[in-house]
């Protein structure tokens, strides 16, 4: 470790050499009269400068391959901040003006007011539905009265068939006057034999 | 010219205007003068540091004043007019060394035999001075560009660490380091030629 701050170390004694002649060319003296040379350049294109200006303004610059036939006043000069200013503000306008037309003319689309359900696509491999439909479960309306048909008489408890009892059981043995399932079809004339 | 075209004429450029006008371009003339009286002489010391030529030189100094004269009108907004001028005109000059590349290149010592200062010195001293600084500029050249750069630059007396900086667009930590780096490469560039001899 370096205890000494202001002594070089390797690296630095080396690169003193090249700090030296580095400085050494910085430090040179301009050549003489290198001020009075660029002046004369300069002063040669500012009156290289004015010429053209003047020419432009009066409207000379033909020379350039450009014709212009009305000089603007400074006021209203194309290159001027306001008259540009103005024509940015110009050209927002008729851009908001057509957009705003454009949007005036177009017909805001209705909404629909039924919420269409799509088509419920059956899921590949599943079950399908068979062309069933749904039909929508109605609550039972009111019961609506059945036309009386004038010639029928009308029904009464007479004329109902009387329903008749089954003896609940019946001794083996005792005939009740009715066939009985084996000997009807002997007693029946136009039973085919 | 006939009458209305005279008043036409007259209203389109007020005498006022046109007076202003010139008593700013008097103005904005006057400054450039001074520009060019004050700070010629750092142009071209940073100009030929780089090219290395006189002449070279001389036109990259006067590249940079006719490119002031064209933009003068933002002359008022410059706040330090001397790193202005050097970055403009080391912009030049790297432009200018960057299309030398492809041209032979010039006899660096002789050139450098005929612009050192040769006060007490012989023939064979100057000589010797010369080819001794030809040599170091040419492990100057060795160097990667953005530390031969640094290295050129604060070479400059009146350049500071934060001006070098401004004028390479970087950061004052980047010189440094950069700087660093220049000098550590150059030691060892110049320990390895002192060991082949």
């Amino acid at each position: 470790m370096n205890s000494n701050p202001h002594k070089p170390t390797t690296s630095e004694s080396a690169y003193s050499p090249a700090d030296e002649t580095l400085r050494l060319v910085a430090s040179l003296p301009a050549p003489d009269g290198l001020e009075d040379r660029v002046n004369a350049v300069l002063s040669a294109g500012q009156n290289r400068d004015r010429v053209l200006g003047r020419d432009r303004v009066l409207g000379r610059d033909r020379v350039l391959g450009r014709s212009r036939v009305l000089a603007w006043p400074r006021a209203i000069r194309p290159e001027s901040g306001w008259m540009r200013t103005a024509a940015a503000a110009a050209i927002v306008f008729v851009v908001a003006g057509g957009g705003w037309g454009v949007y005036m003319r177009v017909e805001q689309s209705q909404t629909p007011k039924v919420i269409v359900m799509p088509a419920r696509m059956p899921a590949p491999g599943g079950f399908s539905g068979a062309g069933a439909m749904r039909t929508p479960l109605t609550l039972p309306g009111p019961a609506a009265p059945q036309p009386v048909k004038a010639n029928e008489p009308a029904k009464t408890d007479a004329a109902r068939p009387k329903t008749v009892k089954k003896p609940l059981s019946r001794p083996k043995g005792i005939s009740s006057g009715q066939p009985s399932g084996t000997g009807e079809s002997s007693t029946r004339p136009d039973a085919p034999r | 010219m006939s009458t209305s075209q005279a008043i036409v004429a007259g209203w389109m450029e007020s005498p006022t205007s046109a007076v202003n006008d010139e008593a700013r371009r008097c103005a904005e003339d006057e400054a450039l003068a001074a520009l060019v009286d004050q700070y010629a002489g750092t142009l071209y010391r940073v100009a030929f540091s780089v090219l290395r030529n006189q002449s070279d030189a001389e036109d990259a100094v006067q590249e940079t004043f006719v490119r002031v004269l064209r933009h003068r009108d933002s002359l008022g907004e410059v706040r330090d007019h001397r790193v202005w001028l050097i970055r403009i005109v080391w912009n030049i000059v790297l432009d200018r060394k960057r299309r030398a590349k492809t041209r032979p290149e010039t006899d660096d010592v002789s050139e450098l035999a005929r612009v050192l200062p040769c006060t007490g010195l012989s023939a064979e001293e100057l000589a010797a001075a010369a080819q001794h600084h030809a040599h170091v500029l040419s492990c100057v050249d060795q160097l990667p560009g953005k530390e031969r750069q640094v290295l050129v630059l604060s070479a400059f007396e009146e350049l500071t660490s934060v001006e070098i900086a401004s004028v390479l667009g970087i950061t004052e930590s980047s010189v440094r380091s950069r700087l660093f780096r220049a000098r550590n490469l150059m030691a060892g560039l110049l320990e390895h030629q002192r060991s082949l001899r």
